[in-house]
């Protein structure tokens, strides 16, 4: 579904990505983890197409398509999701609006009608059941006034509604306490199946606890280092990530 | 008509000549010796020049070279039906009060809470009323155009609000011109009881292909505890230029919200003089100033707080694209003894092109100690991580951006208490937002 050949980018003048390779099936999650400075939000940013970061070598292919030869819409509207860090607040720009909007470019992307009102909202309200979110946040700004918590489940709640192939979340569990992490695992869980994949940036093993990955991946100094599978997470938090670098050179 | 005029030196420019000729032809009222007074201010202190403090970025060069005659009185005058956006829909109630070129075009009288007069009669029988509005002001050269309205306008509309008026009342201002250059001094009193309300929407459009130069002034004197919303909403043709004061003085516990929209006009300067002068007044002003094709638009706000515990509110949007030029000058000022005075201005502009540009310039003076004031400014682009979030959901630049720009007004938008006028304002808005189209289905 998601191929990455020797990818390299530069952000501000600098180099952060100095060849990732990666290859993500249907059906499959995969964890990247690493430390502070590693280049993984580089990486999600620049799989979902932000123009200014430079892409200085290498490709990414996406279920066949060349994904970097796509603007960020285009790649939204393919079936590719970014859940933000850092969900900007967009006073003055509705939710619901958002929503709306984005389903109906995917869907006309797709040659589908647009959504019909009342099957939207009654979408959103199950959705938003499922995330536990008040009623009062179909009528905010984009997650305006949002707390920490409150903003990463609005990204799990558009990810829901847009119904991604692949998801990349980028440090969805950060901030969260434990109960707002299980809602939001609840969540992506409720997203896995056979046709779709899901690819975890995170800080910390904890989220693994709840969503169980197929590959953990360590990303650091613009590389991926080492590939494992769900124990490396364990393994990651045991040791921390000094170890991995020692034993690649 | 005048000794004094006879007798000072000749004016200078063509302009200055013309407003001069029409001094001259002007038979004698009640208020002559005023109106005298003022013309004299104006043509000693001439048309304003960009070494005048609030003109330095508005150039009336142009304009002083010209002649001008008065717009014409027309009777019988027939609206179009398509010159004007309806500001109230089909859910107005009230017919509006017509003033075509200053002149006002419809029977006086009385709607529920509210006296209708006309200024020429009003200035026969009862002049008193109006000397309080013609007084000298100050030689503040934001109050230039004023005086040239005091000396010359005819007619005009007085009204006085004695209860809670209903139903919001629209003021039509036409100017319409038939060939020559000409101006027009259209001048609107509101008076407002002390405990009465109302909604008052002044909206100026243009018909016709000569637009007049239009010199307006507006002043408000809110009574005790008195409540207005009052609009000034410019949706003018792109060669009109438009010198607009409005003037609004506040007795104890008043309250007035402000709406200065721009939405059309070739060159469109909005002054307001606010005085809170009497504890518990209060102003909220807001402005939404647009910027399309070459069109420059210049607003201009005094707000002086002359009592103690008077507050007063200032909101400024402007956004600008192609070629055009929006300039927001902001002042407070709290007078010695106003203490516990509260005021926040808040001023942003949005620009849309490279081409345009914003000028915004928040001030404040304060003579008083234990006041609460707050100014801020900022001009930029549109956010390139709120635009990045939104492509990143799939929606296309266009729309994203629109979104963006009409979110960036909202702040003045949702204050409007008048549905449907909020309405048709949104729609001109976003008639000259880009991709208006998509942008209709989020409202």
């Amino acid at each position: 579904m998601l191929n990455i050949i020797d990818l390299s980018a530069r952000v501000a003048g600098k180099d952060i990505l100095k060849g990732v390779n990666l290859k993500v099936g249907p059906g499959e999650v995969h964890a990247i983890m690493g430390p502070n400075g590693s280049g993984k939000s580089t990486l999600a940013q620049v799989l979902a197409g932000r123009e200014d970061y430079e892409v200085t070598g290498g490709s990414v292919t996406f279920e066949g398509r060349d994904l970097l030869a796509l603007p960020a819409e285009e790649r939204a509207r393919a079936g590719l999701f970014l859940g933000f860090q850092y969900p900007v607040e967009i006073p003055g720009v509705n939710n619901v609006y958002l929503l709306k909007a984005a389903l109906n470019a995917k869907r006309k992307a797709a040659g589908e009608p647009e959504v019909d009102a009342y099957e939207f909202l009654a979408l959103i309200r199950q959705k938003m059941k499922l995330m536990q979110m008040s009623e009062s946040f179909l009528t905010r700004g984009v997650n305006e006034g949002f707390s920490g918590g409150e903003k990463k489940r609005n990204e799990v709640l558009q990810m829901l509604v847009l119904e991604p192939k692949l998801a990349i979340l980028d440090e969805t569990d950060s901030g969260l306490d434990i109960d707002a992490l299980k809602v939001v695992s609840a969540g992506v869980n409720s997203l896995r199946d056979p046709t779709r994949a899901v690819v975890l940036v995170t800080h910390y093993q904890r989220l693994l606890d709840y969503i169980v990955p197929d590959q953990v991946h360590v990303l650091s100094g613009g590389r991926i280092l080492k590939s494992g599978d769900s124990s490396l997470a364990h393994e990651l938090e045991r040791r921390g990530y000094d170890w991995v670098g020692a034993e690649v050179a | 008509m005048s000794s004094s005029l006879q007798t000072s030196a000749p004016p200078q420019s063509a302009a200055l000549r013309s407003f001069a000729a029409q001094w001259r032809a002007r038979t004698l009222d009640s208020l002559s010796p005023l109106r005298e007074q003022a013309m004299h201010k104006f043509l000693e202190l001439g048309l304003p020049t960009s070494r005048d403090e609030t003109w330095r970025h508005t150039n009336l060069r142009s304009l002083a070279a010209q002649s001008f005659v008065d717009a014409p009185h027309r009777g019988g005058f027939k609206m179009a039906a398509s010159a004007a956006l309806a500001l109230l829909g089909d859910a107005g109630g009230a017919a509006p009060l017509l003033l075509v070129n200053g002149y006002p075009a419809m029977p006086m009288g009385e709607i529920g809470g509210m006296q209708i007069k006309s200024l020429r009669e009003l200035s026969r029988l009862e002049p008193l009323l109006l000397r309080p509005y013609l007084e000298p002001l100050s030689d503040a050269d934001s109050a230039r155009w004023t005086l040239l309205n005091t000396a010359l306008f005819v007619d005009g509309l007085y009204l006085k609000i004695t209860a809670r008026v209903p139903v919001p009342v629209v003021i039509l201002h036409v100017a319409a011109g038939d060939g020559a250059d000409s101006i027009a001094y259209p001048r609107v009193i509101i008076e407002a009881s002390p405990g009465s309300s109302a909604t008052i929407i002044e909206h100026h459009v243009t018909q016709g292909e000569h637009t007049p130069l239009n010199n307006s002034t507006t002043h408000i004197a809110l009574g005790r505890d008195a409540r207005l919303e009052h609009y000034r909403v410019y949706s003018t043709d792109a060669g009109a230029t438009h010198l607009d004061s409005l003037y609004v003085r506040q007795e104890r516990g008043s309250q007035c919200r402000q709406f200065t929209i721009v939405l059309g006009g070739g060159l469109v300067r909005t002054g307001l003089e606010a005085r809170l002068d009497e504890p518990g007044a209060s102003l909220d002003s807001n402005s939404l100033l647009v910027g399309h094709e070459d069109r420059h638009v210049d607003c201009v706000n005094i707000v002086t707080h002359g009592a103690p515990d008077t507050r007063s509110n200032q909101t400024a949007r402007a956004i600008a694209s192609d070629l055009s030029r929006v300039i927001i000058n902001s002042k407070v000022i709290v007078n010695p003894g106003a203490v516990h005075a509260q005021s926040q201005q808040s001023c942003r502009g949005l620009l849309l092109s490279p081409t345009a540009e914003i000028d915004t310039r928040p001030q404040l003076e304060i003579h008083a100690d234990e006041v609460k004031c707050a100014h801020g400014a900022t001009t930029g682009r549109l956010d390139p991580d709120m635009l990045f979030y939104m492509l990143s959901r799939g929606l296309d630049r266009a729309t994203a951006q629109s979104l963006l720009v009409y979110a960036f007004l909202a702040d003045v938008l949702t204050g409007m208490s008048v549905a449907p006028a909020r309405a048709a304002i949104e729609g001109a808005l976003i008639a000259q937002l880009p991709d208006s189209q998509t942008l209709r289905k989020f409202r």
